[in-house]
């Protein structure tokens, strides 16, 4: 039971990692990344392929968040050109290329067959308490990191941030200059993506190009979406009602008799849409929408 | 390479240029109208196809009569979106708009799924050896997929600049004030382009499936293609949507013995990151719709 409540809490708060990154990204600064699930490979394969080579994970961690953080400079750099639609289908043609390349690019990656045997973190502690131990460090990260953006949202950065979301001509009109603010706050977020995927990489021991198809980008958008953009209470209820939609999915294949296990995928991707549907039209500002969130242009 | 590869290339890349120029083409009516990118365009050409398998496999109708059953449904579907979602959205952030178009995606494709397996699927039509001009191979399935695009892209543009229709939608386009002003209606305007738009993807379905096979990710894999095209063409210009497509796809082609087949979405993605950098406007586009 300990190992269950905690292998769902670990994912909940890889989860609640994403929903946080998105929420510097575009419930702060408007910037729309269909493409999270990119920095989240990436973040997965750097580290997963360092530690095989025998690298101590902390460092493999950081190196995730780098090569996360790099890779989102060149789509920072783009996002600063381009209108708000136009970044969010070259994001999710970013995901679907970093995905493509991740399959073919067999001598690095094993492509379809993926990295198993991964080194788990805490390795060499007793079941459950490995996982008790992955838990209360990712306990910690989220804590530090809502921290960080509370501060970063009240800091004058901050308001800096909110009024490109909000007026970006205006704020040009001021004399400051947003584009180097929105590449870092794009690099920044991509640099927890990448540390999610190193948490997800060091638990699950296993990853696929397959676990990083764009449904994962739209269940961090759904919850944060759900939660309420632009406010860290948001982006965590969000995240706690993606994981009770994610797991109760489960659930709900017992009280549905003759569902076959391909056929429970296709109906909670139908529930996912109509979820993103629903709650775009009904609830554009979430439970705790932010002040600036869902509000019309 | 000899230069016959490269002419075989080239043909396989017109023919499924044309195919694309059909998705492209109904992306750029929506954006160029209801300014937001439909990322459920893909599955609308996905439902056209599964529409078709299904009217030749439980009606036995023949396949023309199967794919225009099947354009006609989806029409009803895409406008049925529009009135019940995108009408409602119309006004609030464009990402509302993106992100119930992929809701719609996701929920077409998984009750596609859902219903009809994913199970690779063909339409019942008769195979055919290629004819070969001194090397040069020319399927005679893929003359007559060429055809029925160009049929259909010919018919749309008579659509767009012969009619009122067109005219209208032409003049929102340009400028939803002042047509308003101007005293077009909207309404059924709006409703009879999303009939137009799911029909046109449906048709691009229908010629994908004949061009290969039948399954439930086969439109979305045709959503950064189909997209890259209108920005390539650039944004609104129903021209420059097929001029795109069929630049893009002679590309792709090309790149295959060097990248193999599997990049051709990387590809895509990067002549799309290219336009967007480069040229903005794309090759026939007005520079106002990019910032």
């Amino acid at each position: 039971m300990i190992a269950y409540l905690c292998a769902i809490g670990i994912i909940a708060l890889i989860y609640a990692l994403l929903a946080l990154g998105l929420n510097l990204q575009f419930g702060l600064t408007r910037l729309v990344n269909f493409g999270v699930v990119a920095f989240f490979a990436v973040g997965a394969y750097a580290s997963g392929l360092l530690s095989l080579q025998g690298v101590p994970l902390v460092v493999c961690f950081i190196a995730a968040m780098l090569v996360s953080a790099v890779l989102a400079l060149p789509i920072g750099l783009l996002s600063l050109r381009l209108r708000d639609d136009y970044l969010a289908i070259v994001t999710l043609g970013f995901s679907e290329a970093v995905r493509i390349t991740i399959q073919q690019e067999e001598w690095l990656t094993k492509g379809v067959q993926g990295l198993p045997g991964l080194p788990k973190l805490f390795a060499g502690w007793p079941s459950p308490w490995g996982d008790v131990a992955i838990f209360t460090v990712l306990v910690l990260i989220t804590a530090l990191v809502v921290w960080g953006t509370v501060r970063l949202a009240r800091s004058p950065f901050g308001r800096l941030l909110r009024a490109i979301g909000d007026d970006e001509a205006a704020l040009s009109a001021l004399g400051k200059d947003p584009a180097w603010f929105k590449v870092q706050i794009f690099m920044l977020g991509a640099a927890l993506f990448g540390m999610a995927g190193a948490f997800y990489a060091h638990f699950i021991t296993f990853i696929t190009p397959e676990q990083f198809i764009p449904l994962i980008t739209f269940y961090v958008w759904m919850g944060l979406v759900m939660g309420g953009t632009g406010s860290v209470r948001g982006a965590l209820f969000g995240t706690f009602l993606l994981m009770v939609f994610l797991e109760g999915s489960r659930f709900v294949k017992d009280w549905i008799p003759g569902v076959s296990e391909v056929g429970m995928a296709s109906l909670r991707l139908a529930a996912v849409g109509l979820a993103l549907i629903l709650v775009t039209l009904y609830r554009p500002n979430g439970m705790f929408g932010g002040d600036s969130g869902g509000k019309s242009q | 390479m000899t230069w016959i590869d490269i002419a075989n290339l080239i043909i396989n890349g017109l023919i499924e240029g044309l195919v694309v120029a059909l998705p492209a083409l109904s992306m750029t009516l929506v954006m160029g109208v209801n300014r937001f990118p439909n990322a459920a365009t893909g599955d609308f050409l996905t439902l056209g196809a599964y529409g078709a398998v299904v009217c030749q496999l439980l009606l036995g109708m023949p396949l023309w009569l199967a794919a225009l059953t099947s354009a006609a449904v989806t029409a009803l579907v895409s406008a049925g979106s529009y009135q019940l979602i995108f009408r409602k959205l119309a006004g609030r952030p464009m990402v509302s708009s993106m992100l119930a178009a992929i809701g719609l995606g996701f929920l077409l494709r998984s009750l596609i799924g859902f219903f009809a397996g994913h199970d690779q699927r063909t339409f019942d039509m008769p195979l055919m050896r290629a004819w070969n001009f001194g090397g040069i191979r020319i399927l005679p399935t893929d003359l007559a997929i060429a055809a029925i695009a160009l049929v259909v892209l010919a018919v749309v543009f008579v659509l767009l600049y012969q009619t009122s229709f067109g005219r209208q939608l032409r003049a929102v386009s340009d400028s939803a004030d002042l047509a308003r002003a101007s005293g077009i209606r909207a309404k059924g305007l709006m409703l009879a382009m999303w009939l137009l738009v799911g029909a046109i993807s449906a048709t691009g379905g229908v010629l994908l499936g004949m061009k290969a096979i039948v399954m439930p990710e086969m439109g979305w894999e045709f959503l950064i293609p189909a997209f890259a095209a209108m920005v390539l063409g650039g944004i609104g210009s129903p021209i420059g949507a097929v001029l795109g497509a069929l630049v893009l796809c002679v590309a792709q082609e090309l790149s295959v013995p060097l990248l193999g087949p599997s990049y051709k979405l990387v590809l895509s993605f990067a002549v799309l990151a290219l336009v967007l950098l480069l040229r903005p406007a794309g090759i026939m586009g007005r520079i106002q719709l990019v910032r």
